[in-house]
């Protein structure tokens, strides 16, 4: 008995597979079909999932989304490392440019002046416009764009800053001017210098008058971690920048469902493309359904054959689907984000699944009424 | 013994009567060929006796069973079991190779058998064809494929469309054999033509007109080759 | 007679040739949803970065932003400079006046609440400004949608009422109702807080107030010491990079281009031409975002665009496929009563194309609808219809058609009639 059911079912086999390979021009046009639908729903989808991420990262170009200030004594560099463990988890910390504050005088004219360290502040803020260079060197300054209007000095003069040390004594220093920034905002009244350079004038080792973290991450999750922070790290007081961080999760979230909705409409549209194609293939059929039928197949044979054919060219259509799916959303990632895609693993059941679906749902039908029609008119050639 | 039995069928297509008040009784192992022009009523009643259709009216009885009250599966398992056919086209699953396509009929009736299958081939020589497509076939080659078909499953009756329509002369003369041999080993054969020289090998002649059996001749000569 | 079989496939092969139109007015009708979703991508999203506030300020030339960063106290903040109040409605004067969303003017001055040092800010709050060309309504409830207020949002006609940020309020324990004591110059008045913003930044130590109110109480009538302007821009380039750096660089032409574009430099530079001695800076931090957030989702809907197209072209090219190869008796027959191949290539090709005609009338109208689903659920507005996508669907149908019908075409002359005939 075993025997029998192997042989019935070995040339069950050889007839699905012949009728796969030895149609090959009918069988590509089919597959392609199904190959198209299955990318486009795991390129889709990728591109779908990977979006907020990416366009995330992308926010950062709007600067901090966190500024941690001393509450009370004062912070340092260790507390500011302590508040980082209360980031979220998920995200990735762009940025953390810490500043140290002071005035000081060039010309009689007072200024701020600002410490911080410019490899930080270029992550930070990167909507930074300088003209020239940040400073690179001790002894070197940027200067924003207000203030070097009112000295009337330019990128390369040497200026004498002096001020009040940090034991109420007077400092006095030449710096360069490496660079003028320009940013529209208040930074353009600030004097900047390397943190190192500023505590050689003024003294205080370690001290930190704000941080300015860029962190990628939803509002929520920033709000989150400054309550945390507030609550774990005392000598520091964490604020969302609002304007940054609600503003980006309102555009956000509308990109997002924009995606979504050209996604749903472009997988709706190519399903039924998909399935069109596939019952123009299996209408061609219908003279050989009728022959199988005359020789004797009942309708569950024909049916149960175009079963298999067509699980088997879902399930071949949806890997290469899947394979082409992931190259698509990759190259838009490299092309829009210049950023590697993560591989969803979940979406290899998911797309597999669908194009079977969708296949032998778009060929059942033809077939149950190809199987339906008197095969004596199919025969007869109309 | 009778194979089939058609009594007082008749056939409407809307209003066109294509068979009316046929009585026809078919006895084990003969040879019938059905005959008249176009228009005849020849292709319905090929249908008919193929249970590829059921008559308006009528009883149909094959084996001793009335396959008007069966419905269009029972239909299909009666193909499957008691008729072999045979087509003007050939009609052969067009990826399966010649060997396949006999054993596309036993796997549709009970299970493939590829020496079964390759005997029936041997049978109607074309063993060393075995392994072609039915492009690779000539017609005349294609139609003993369909043979060697319709014979596998070693019907109770075997139908043949116009078998030689779309055949050169060669070619017929090796499928007029092939029937000829069938009928020799016992088989029941009606052959449905218009062509009087592949008529006059049958025992008996049926002649429709208009949808009705003009006359029924008895072929003397095929007759004495039954004899013998 | 060719007419008459065009007409006889078109009525009696209703199914297939139903089947195509069917797939080409869903391939044109994704087509013309996502180009026009493309299109106009750039403009629904510019207004959706508004969100990020002012992207312009205007302040008196020689005054300084000598504001003060995270609350650290600034002696020489306050500027002596002021702009013109009747001034501020030129902006919408300018030749990008339909790109400014929103601007308020500011007047800020250091004061005392109940005889503590603290920055007072007069300003537009849902102002009702009258234009020669209409009404246009501004103000900082517009600008500052990130601003989560307690109470309420203060009205422009509000004499006795102030909006407090979040950080003053609870260092002084103020709450909703109370009653503070302003010192302007040397006006003194007694106030109710009206509301308590939290705005995430150094505006939580302010007191706002209407400006009509603090100009009264500084005595500095139609004076405002700033404006900030939402302008939709169009990202930089090196056009624009060359003018911020020096516009007289710019040759005749360029310069033209430049002015008539929306670039934040432009806008900028049309505000300073109708404000008496104002410069108009870009806040860099958000007009620079603006456009790398911009670029980065034309881009991203553009090779979603390609995609979905390129999926359209492939799925109506293979269905066209697959729909003729289905007759190869039919053109069996045609060819073997002496049609040559020239006959029957012009033949199939017409009714593709009269089918795919059709088709893809009806799939526009469709993708139109699509499209304004697509706008009104995301950005609750409508998408605009660009008439440019017409041509470029027509033509792409054309061509798709001819393409798909390339091997099948193909396949269809190398048949033998005999060989179709006879049911091979």
């Amino acid at each position: 008995m075993e025997g029998k059911k192997f042989k019935k079912y070995k040339m069950y086999l050889k007839m699905v597979t012949s009728s796969l390979l030895r149609r090959r021009s009918r069988m590509i046009v089919a597959l392609l079909a199904i190959i198209i639908g299955a990318t486009i729903l795991s390129g889709m989808i990728t591109v779908y999932y990977d979006i907020p991420r990416q366009m995330g990262s992308e926010m950062r170009s709007y600067g901090a989304n966190l500024v941690l200030i001393p509450s009370g004594e004062g912070m340092t560099a260790d507390d500011v490392n302590e508040a980082k463990k209360y980031f979220p988890t998920s995200g990735e910390v762009v940025g953390i440019a810490a500043y140290r504050y002071s005035t000081g005088k060039i010309n009689e004219q007072p200024f701020m002046v600002a410490g911080t360290e410019f490899d930080a502040v270029k992550k930070v803020s990167p909507f930074w416009h300088v003209t020239g260079s940040y400073p690179s060197a001790s002894g070197e300054i940027l200067i924003g764009q207000d203030v070097a209007e009112l000295l009337h000095v330019l990128t390369g003069d040497i200026v004498t800053l002096y001020g009040n040390a940090g034991d109420s004594s007077i400092y006095s220093a030449d710096l360069r001017i490496s660079g003028i920034v320009k940013t529209g905002g208040t930074e353009e009244g600030f004097i900047y210098m390397t943190l190192s350079d500023l505590e050689g004038l003024i003294g205080g080792t370690g001290k930190i008058d704000a941080a300015e973290c860029s962190i990628v991450a939803t509002a929520s999750e920033i709000d989150t971690a400054a309550a945390e922070i507030a609550a774990r790290v005392p000598a520091v007081s964490a604020y969302p920048v609002k304007k940054v961080t609600s503003s980006e999760q309102a555009v956000l979230s509308k990109l997002t469902s924009l995606v979504l909705l050209v996604t749903i409409v472009v997988l709706i549209l190519t399903m039924i493309c998909v399935s069109t194609t596939m019952m123009a293939v299996v209408a061609e059929r219908r003279r050989e359904i009728g022959l199988k039928k005359a020789i004797g197949a009942s309708n569950r044979n024909i049916i149960v054959e175009f079963l298999g054919e067509n699980i088997f060219l879902g399930g071949l259509g949806g890997a290469f689907g899947i394979l082409f799916g992931f190259l698509f959303a990759q190259a838009v990632s490299m092309n829009v984000f210049s950023r590697g895609i993560t591989f969803q693993p979940l979406l290899i059941p998911v797309t597999l699944a669908a194009s079977v679906v969708i296949t032998v749902a778009a060929c059942l039908l033809p077939v149950r009424n190809a199987a339906e029609v008197d095969p004596a008119i199919v025969l007869r050639g109309e | 013994m009778n194979v089939l039995e058609l009594k007082n069928i008749s056939k409407i297509y809307g209003s066109l009567k294509a068979l009316s008040e046929i009585d026809l009784v078919v006895k084990k192992g003969e040879w019938l060929a059905i005959m008249g022009p176009s228009g005849s009523g020849k292709t319905t009643m090929m249908n008919i006796i193929g249970c590829l259709d059921k008559p308006s009216s009528g009883s149909v009885i094959l084996d001793g069973k009335d396959i008007a009250k069966e419905n269009a599966a029972g239909l299909t398992a009666i193909r499957r079991d008691k008729i072999g056919l045979i087509f003007q086209q050939f009609h052969l699953v067009n990826y399966l190779t010649a060997l396949e396509n006999v054993m596309v009929a036993q796997y549709y009736h009970s299970m493939p058998d590829e020496a079964e299958a390759l005997q029936a081939l041997e049978k109607v020589g074309l063993k060393d064809r075995a392994k072609h497509l039915p492009a690779q076939l000539s017609g005349g080659e294609q139609q003993r494929v369909c043979i060697a078909r319709a014979l596998i499953n070693s019907p109770m009756l075997i139908l043949a469309d116009e078998p030689t329509g779309n055949l050169d002369e060669a070619n017929e003369g090796i499928v007029m054999d092939l029937l000829q041999g069938l009928h020799d080993d016992g088989s029941t054969v009606i052959v449905v033509t218009h062509d009087p020289e592949v008529a006059e090998k049958a025992q008996r002649t049926v002649i429709l007109e208009h949808g009705r059996i003009a006359r029924i001749i008895e072929n003397s000569s095929a007759e004495k080759a039954d004899e013998t | 007679m060719f007419f008459r079989m065009i007409k006889g496939v078109l009525i009696r092969q209703r199914k297939k040739m139903l089947m195509i139109a069917v797939t080409v007015a869903l391939g044109v009708s994704l087509a013309t949803a996502v180009l026009n979703v493309m299109l106009d991508v750039g403009d629904k999203v510019n207004q959706e970065l508004k969100a990020y506030g002012a992207n312009i300020n205007v302040i008196p030339r020689g005054a300084f932003l000598l504001n003060d960063l995270y609350g650290i106290d600034m002696e020489n903040g306050i500027s002596d400079k002021y702009l013109d109040e009747s001034q501020i409605g030129n902006i919408k004067t300018i030749f990008w006046s339909f790109n400014i969303v929103d601007f308020t003017p500011y007047l800020e001055l250091s004061g005392k609440a109940n005889n503590e040092k603290v920055k007072i800010v007069g300003t537009w709050f849902n102002y009702e400004l009258k234009l020669e060309t209409g009404e246009f309504r501004t103000g900082m409830k517009n600008l500052k949608t990130w601003w989560q207020v307690s109470g309420a949002w203060l009205e422009d006609s509000d004499a006795d009422a102030v909006m407090v940020g979040s950080i003053y309020a609870s260092r002084n324990g103020i709450k909703t109702g109370d009653k503070i004591t302003l010192n302007v110059a040397d006006a003194v008045r007694e106030f109710t807080v009206k509301g308590v913003f939290d705005s995430g930044s150094s505006e939580d130590e302010y007191v706002y107030l209407p400006l009509s109110v603090v100009q009264e109480m500084a005595g500095l009538a139609g004076k405002v010491s700033r404006i900030e302007v939402s302008a939709l821009t169009t990202p930089d380039n090196e056009l624009a990079l060359k003018a911020a750096q020096d516009i007289k660089s710019l040759s005749i032409k360029e310069y033209e281009t430049w002015y008539c574009t929306a670039y934040v430099s432009s806008i900028s530079y049309q505000i300073e031409e109708v404000i008496t001695d104002a410069v108009a800076k870009p806040i860099r931090q958000i007009a620079e975002s603006e456009g790398a957030i911009l670029d980065k989702t034309q881009l991203l809907m553009l090779l979603i665009t390609v995609l979905s197209l390129a999926g359209a072209a492939v799925g109506i090219t293979n269905l066209v496929t697959a729909s003729v190869m289905e007759r190869s008796q039919e053109i069996g027959l045609l060819k073997a009563v002496g049609a040559k191949d020239s006959a029957v290539i012009l033949l199939i090709f017409t009714e593709i194309l009269i089918t795919s005609t059709v088709g893809g009338i009806i799939g526009y109208f469709v993708g139109l609808g699509f499209a304004q689903i697509i706008g009104q659920t995301v950005f609750s507005s409508a998408i605009a219809i660009k008439a440019m996508v017409i041509p470029i669907i027509a033509v792409s149908v054309f061509v798709i058609t001819l393409i798909g019908s390339i091997p099948s075409i193909k396949m269809l002359l190398s048949l033998k009639p005999a060989e179709v005939l006879h049911g091979r």
